[in-house]
């Protein structure tokens, strides 16, 4: 076998004709995949919500009575669309994520044959992860899942104390902190590749700059009203699903398994794909060795701890006893809630299985006929695509763009004009629109309209029923099911949205005035309760200076990179 | 001999995958906006039919 210079170990300026393919291949993916954006509109699909302009409210910046599943990402968001159209910053963020997790994996690869690195590209940006976090609308999940090659390049460069790379692991490691388990897979990658007794203070800047990082979400954890314990319902419900015969740990090994069948792919069902995963795994067993010795002494052995554990943690609801633990774990530790859809947390299983793939398939060539490597290679190419064929084009339909009705803009301007509390009826968190045929989405108007509004939190799967966490949406619920009015809930406004199955009682509605009457929506006034904005507090500015100081940190590490020197923290 | 037929092999196998990726392709290509909602309709149908939670009723976050 011919051992080949790493690039991980010994970087070098590329030329163009070297980095070329790489970033056309990687383009072409992302166009494959997301062409049907290139129609106008928003794709909203679960959990993927853009509005044209979503506003900079207190709601989203530091969720007062919900935890903050979505901090910082939705003031990030907020702060972007005051200047930047909703639709545009859709397309921004999903096509950077494919295109940099194409390109961050295919230079990720120690080796210089070219058609390797294409390899590990088109498989790292076509994995069953990336096409059900993508389906199910978690596409702050999928700027993790882009950073972490980057991260993990850069990581390796701080142990080998190499020139600004503390300032480019922070950059690679703030938009997976946009989310808390992107922040987390960033904090774990950075604790476990980088501390190196030699080198202690680079270490331990690496680890405390992620770490503030994460300050935003785990600051606003600290001083949500919601609690920190979650249903134990939800272990079971969000826990890794079997894709075909081969079971749940097959599906993880493959990098599948969500536990929501409407975003797997249809093609995750067929018979053959266990082999597939099995051809995938021979493959990175054979190429483990090499990546071993092609990194630095003792990486390549915490790059595997690392996807064990990402690994493990995936598997842990489905393991004999391991739903227990975590079923006593969201009920008893703060914030384990994080725990129960394990399966998003294993993005670095799926990094590290592509690049020993990758060099798998190169070991495997190195000694055969140069025409018949070429040809294996090209197949290789073909495999991912050719195994789940309907990620393309948005997952075969499902992500395709639809307009807001005019409704929703009328409603937005009117709550504007006297801010309040608003009560988004009927009572549900996912709403499935007639103008957004045979999708389900996460109801938008927390998203929309200015205000603190209060949707639904309890999450359906299937017959189960996860309770959320929202005290005051508690209460809400408890005086609807009462049968009192909402009027007496406190509320200054109520949407009522149309067209969705799940009606609401007339009578409740009495003593509201109508103010917009359109068909998808109607808006009422409470006249009992005065317009009013919602009051700060220490707490939600402690958010607030959560984010500055990690905006400042990306900003000084952007600096610091951009003048190519050693960062001064 | 021998690597004419591990070349062959390998092009039978590397057209297979190619042309099983470009049907693939091909067939979420011209996937239009109604199939996809006569999909879910379908979907949405069969549950009902066995009893199961429409996985696409609004309140629901998605079925296992």
């Amino acid at each position: 076998m011919v051992e080949r210079h790493t690039t991980v170990d010994a970087p070098r300026h590329r030329t163009a004709r070297e980095t070329l393919p790489l970033y056309a291949v990687a383009a072409v993916v992302t166009v494959v995949v997301l062409a049907p954006l290139a129609a106008p509109g928003y794709a909203l699909l679960y959990d993927m919500v853009f509005v044209p302009r979503q506003p900079l409210s207190w709601d989203l910046v530091a969720p007062a009575q919900s935890l903050p599943r979505a901090v910082p990402m939705d003031a990030l968001v907020s702060l972007v669309t005051q200047v930047v159209p909703g639709w545009l910053v859709q397309r921004l963020v999903l096509g950077g994520a494919i295109l940099l997790a194409a390109v961050g994996a295919g230079r990720l690869v120690p080796t210089d044959r070219r058609a390797v690195r294409l390899f590990a590209a088109v498989a790292y940006a076509w994995t069953p992860y990336l096409a059900e976090r993508l389906l199910i609308g978690q596409w702050g999940l999928l700027l993790a899942y882009a950073a972490l090659p980057w991260l993990v390049r850069a990581a390796l460069d701080v142990r080998a104390g190499r020139d600004g790379a503390l300032a480019r692991l922070v950059l690679a490691a703030a938009p997976a902190a946009i989310t808390p388990t992107g922040g987390l897979i960033a904090l774990g990658t950075v604790v476990l590749l980088v501390p190196d007794r030699a080198r202690p203070r680079p270490s331990a800047l690496a680890v405390a700059g992620v770490a503030l990082l994460n300050a935003p979400w785990v600051t606003a954890a600290l001083v949500t009203g919601a609690g920190g314990s979650s249903d134990p319902a939800g272990v079971a419900a969000f826990a890794t699903r079997s894709e075909n015969w081969a079971g749940p740990l097959v599906a993880l090994a493959g990098t599948g398994g969500i536990w929501n069948a409407q975003a797997t792919p249809a093609s995750r069902a067929a018979p053959l794909v266990p082999l597939a995963t099995l051809v995938l795994l021979i493959l990175a067993g054979v190429g483990a060795g090499l990546l071993r010795r092609r990194l630095p002494p003792g990486t390549g052995v915490r790059l595997a701890v690392l996807a064990g554990a990402a690994y493990l943690l995936a598997a842990l609801g489905v393991l004999p006893g391991g739903d227990s633990v975590l079923r006593w774990a969201v009920v008893e530790v703060p914030g384990a809630g994080l725990l129960r859809d394990g399966q998003k947390f294993l993005a670095p299983y799926a990094l590290l299985l592509v690049v020993c793939a990758a060099l798998g398939a190169e070991r495997l060539l190195a000694g055969i006929d140069r025409d018949v490597a070429a040809v294996v290679l090209v197949g290789l190419l073909f495999l991912p695509v050719a195994v789940m064929p309907d990620l393309a084009f948005g997952g075969a339909g499902r992500l395709r763009p639809v307009s807001y009705p005019a409704d929703w803009r009328s409603v937005a301007d009117r709550v504007a004009d006297e801010p309040g509390e608003i009560l988004a009826l009927p009572l549900s968190a996912y709403r499935a629109y007639p103008w957004n045929p045979g999708r389900v989405v996460l109801d938008p108007a927390p998203r929309y309209l200015p205000g603190t509004v209060l949707t639904d939190d309890t999450l359906r799967v299937g017959d189960v029923a996860v309770a959320g966490e929202n005290p005051r949406l508690r209460e809400v619920r408890r005086m609807l099911a009462d049968g009192r009015p909402v009027a007496a809930t406190g509320v200054r406004w109520v949407v009522v949205q149309h067209h969705v199955p799940g009606g609401v009682d007339p009578a409740a509605l009495a003593d509201l005035q109508i103010v917009h009457e359109g068909p998808f929506l109607t808006l009422y006034r409470n006249p009992a309760v005065p317009p009013g904005s919602v009051a700060a507090g220490h707490a939600r500015w402690a958010v607030v200076a959560a984010l500055a100081a990690a905006l400042l940190l990306c900003a000084a590490a952007a600096f610091s990179a951009l003048h190519r020197r050693p960062t001064a923290w | 001999m021998r690597r004419t037929l591990t070349l062959v092999v390998s092009g039978l196998v590397a057209a297979l995958l190619g042309i099983l990726a470009l049907g693939g392709l091909s067939a979420a290509a011209t996937a239009t906006d109604d199939e996809a909602a006569t999909e879910a309709r379908n979907v949405s149908e069969t549950a009902k039919r066995a009893g199961k939670q429409d996985p696409y009723a609004p309140e629901v976050y998605g079925t296992r």
